[in-house]
């Protein structure tokens, strides 16, 4: 009945407008197979909006995305989701295990509380990201490379098939960006799809097997050799002329790794 | 010595017992509003219950406390639903719409209470009471109704603590993950609502959201749980509503709001100078200890 090879995430003519301004258009894309695939672009291109349509935070004005074949309140458990760090009150009265066992609360329903078993697989997740021994320390009194590997942490624990990540590396620490990128390689090398937000191009063919190039439309997309041409940032960045320099780098990084 | 007698009447425990439960309700209640950064929210409801104790009265001829504080009830619902509306439909930004369905409702309120005993209502006096709180005239019967709403709505926070923590500290995360966070948002506001109105013969119109708000301020400086801090803010509520009560029962000339939120005022300036870690002494210490490091740190190599 349903095909054996269903892709894993597609966008058939995706468009998000905020009130009547249009921020990105006509998206399709389809993501067939596990892999760390980076959504690349300029400030202000949609990234995160695209990212957020596909989480249902924003609503389509036209268009759809589905999982798996399905829409996305059928397999809900089965997508995790990292926030920009910007976007909570890192005072909030919560310690390093009470957000990463928010990830399990997906699973556990309503008005069931987290118990041994969710203890246990959020203390996991922190040994994963390395920070087992802060997990009693308050939210606010870690580092913007700790916090942001809290949230990876958390989004570890929702034991999801697909994840987005919206800039985890935006403000974050080289050590941290490490631990971050080889937490992403594991889940790659599980199985899983890993859709990762980005904006620094000088990173970006090192890290992504593949990538799509936003610009409130996808310009290019497909394995990042082939599709971080010259031609094809040109396209996605034109305008954009401080980033000429990365544009550059980020061409001669394409040439040094296969 | 009839002050002390005053005190120790059994309607006078009662009542006490009904507000101090309230107090606490408040605290609890309160703790998730300001989570949520829904404060201003609450003060909305407050300043519209006073039109619906008025126009329940008017609509039924009753004055019992039920009838009046349903009627508030209505009222601080519809008036966070204006709110809602003028928010959405007349880009009105959220402070400036709070603060118009504060002073509107107010106004109305206050005119439909002042005017009804002009307009003949002779006996609509001691409506106005519900302005800034007046416990002497409540019976036990009352005070009964006050405590079985506040266990009410503490068992509503127990139940959806988990949910309302979550989408208080990251709503998208929670909408994400399939939680439905506006409806958990009204039913934050809700509570509030409910609380507010609870608070309304014992602390008034005017001041009841001081005790939904002040009590979690305060609570916030002792500790870094959401757990603890819905507790020890129901605690500083129930004590401030206590000390007020029983101030207001010796001097039978002062209005209990007015002593309840100053009593809640002096639980927060002794949270923000004394409290551990988050203290104001205790914070300049630290500050004063960082710096004593650094200096004998010597050639700039320690800290960040």
């Amino acid at each position: 009945m349903t095909p054996p090879t269903r892709p894993i995430v597609e966008f058939h003519d995706v468009t998000v407008a905020y009130g009547r301004r249009p921020v990105v258009w006509n998206v399709d894309l389809v993501i067939d197979e596990p892999c760390l695939f980076g959504i690349i672009g300029p400030n202000g291109a949609g990234k995160s909006t695209l990212l957020k349509a596909a989480l249902g935070l924003v609503p389509l004005v036209g268009g759809e995305v589905r999982f798996f074949g399905e829409p996305l309140g059928r397999v809900r458990s089965r997508v995790g989701y990292v926030p920009q760090r910007e976007t909570v009150d890192w005072d909030f009265p919560v310690n390093v295990m009470d957000v990463v066992l928010m990830g399990t609360y997906g699973r556990l329903g309503w008005f069931r509380r987290p118990g041994d078993r969710e203890r246990r697989l959020a203390r996991e997740c922190l040994d994963r990201v390395g920070l087992a021994d802060v997990a009693g320390r308050q939210i606010g009194r870690l580092s913007g490379g700790q916090q942001q590997r809290v949230f990876l942490a958390r989004a570890l624990a929702q034991q999801a098939d697909v994840y987005f990540l919206d800039e985890p590396m935006a403000g974050v620490d080289v050590r941290s960006q490490e631990r971050i990128f080889h937490v992403l390689d594991d889940l790659k090398a599980a199985g899983r799809l890993v859709v990762v937000v980005h904006h620094d191009l000088r990173t970006a063919a090192e890290w992504f097997d593949r990538v799509a190039l936003v610009d409130r439309r996808v310009v290019a997309a497909g394995r990042t050799i082939d599709t971080l041409t010259p031609e094809n940032l040109q396209r996605t960045y034109a305008g954009h002329v401080d980033v000429l320099d990365e544009l550059a780098q980020a061409i001669a990084a394409r040439g040094r790794t296969p | 010595m009839t002050a002390a007698a005053g005190i120790l009447s059994y309607n006078t425990v009662v009542v006490a017992v009904g507000v101090a439960a309230v107090g606490f309700a408040a605290g609890v209640v309160g703790s998730l509003c300001v989570l949520r950064k829904r404060a201003l929210a609450g003060d909305a409801a407050a300043h519209a219950t006073l039109v619906g104790v008025a126009c329940a009265f008017l609509a039924t001829g009753r004055r019992d406390l039920a009838t009046l504080l349903a009627g508030a009830l209505v009222a601080a619902c519809a008036g966070l639903g204006i709110l809602v509306l003028v928010r959405r439909f007349t880009r009105t930004r959220d402070d400036a719409a709070t603060a118009l369905v504060i002073g509107v409702s107010f106004g109305l309120g206050i005119t439909l209470v002042s005017g009804l005993p002009a307009w003949g209502y002779a006996n609509s006096a001691g409506l106005e009471q519900f302005l800034l709180g007046h416990t002497a005239a409540l019976t036990a019967h009352d005070a009964w109704l006050l405590a079985a709403v506040a266990i009410a709505a503490v068992a509503a926070v127990a139940a959806i603590l988990k949910e309302a923590t979550l989408v208080a500290f990251d709503a998208a995360f929670a909408a994400a993950t399939g939680w439905p966070v506006s409806g958990i948002d009204y039913a934050i506001v809700g509570l509030v609502a409910l609380m507010v109105v609870a608070g309304l013969p014992a602390v008034g119109a005017v001041l009841v959201t001081a005790l939904v708000v002040i009590p979690p301020v305060a609570a916030r400086f002792w500790t870094d749980r959401v757990g603890t801090m819905v507790v020890l803010s129901g605690l500083i509520g129930l004590a401030a509503a206590v000390v007020g009560v029983a101030v207001s029962a010796t001097r039978p000339g002062l209005a209990t709001g007015p002593l309840v939120v100053i009593a809640a005022a002096a639980a927060f300036a002794f949270s923000f100078l004394c409290a551990p870690h988050r203290g104001w002494i205790a914070r300049r210490a630290e500050a004063a200890r960082g710096l004593a490091v650094r200096q004998g740190g010597g050639d700039g190599e320690t800290g960040r």
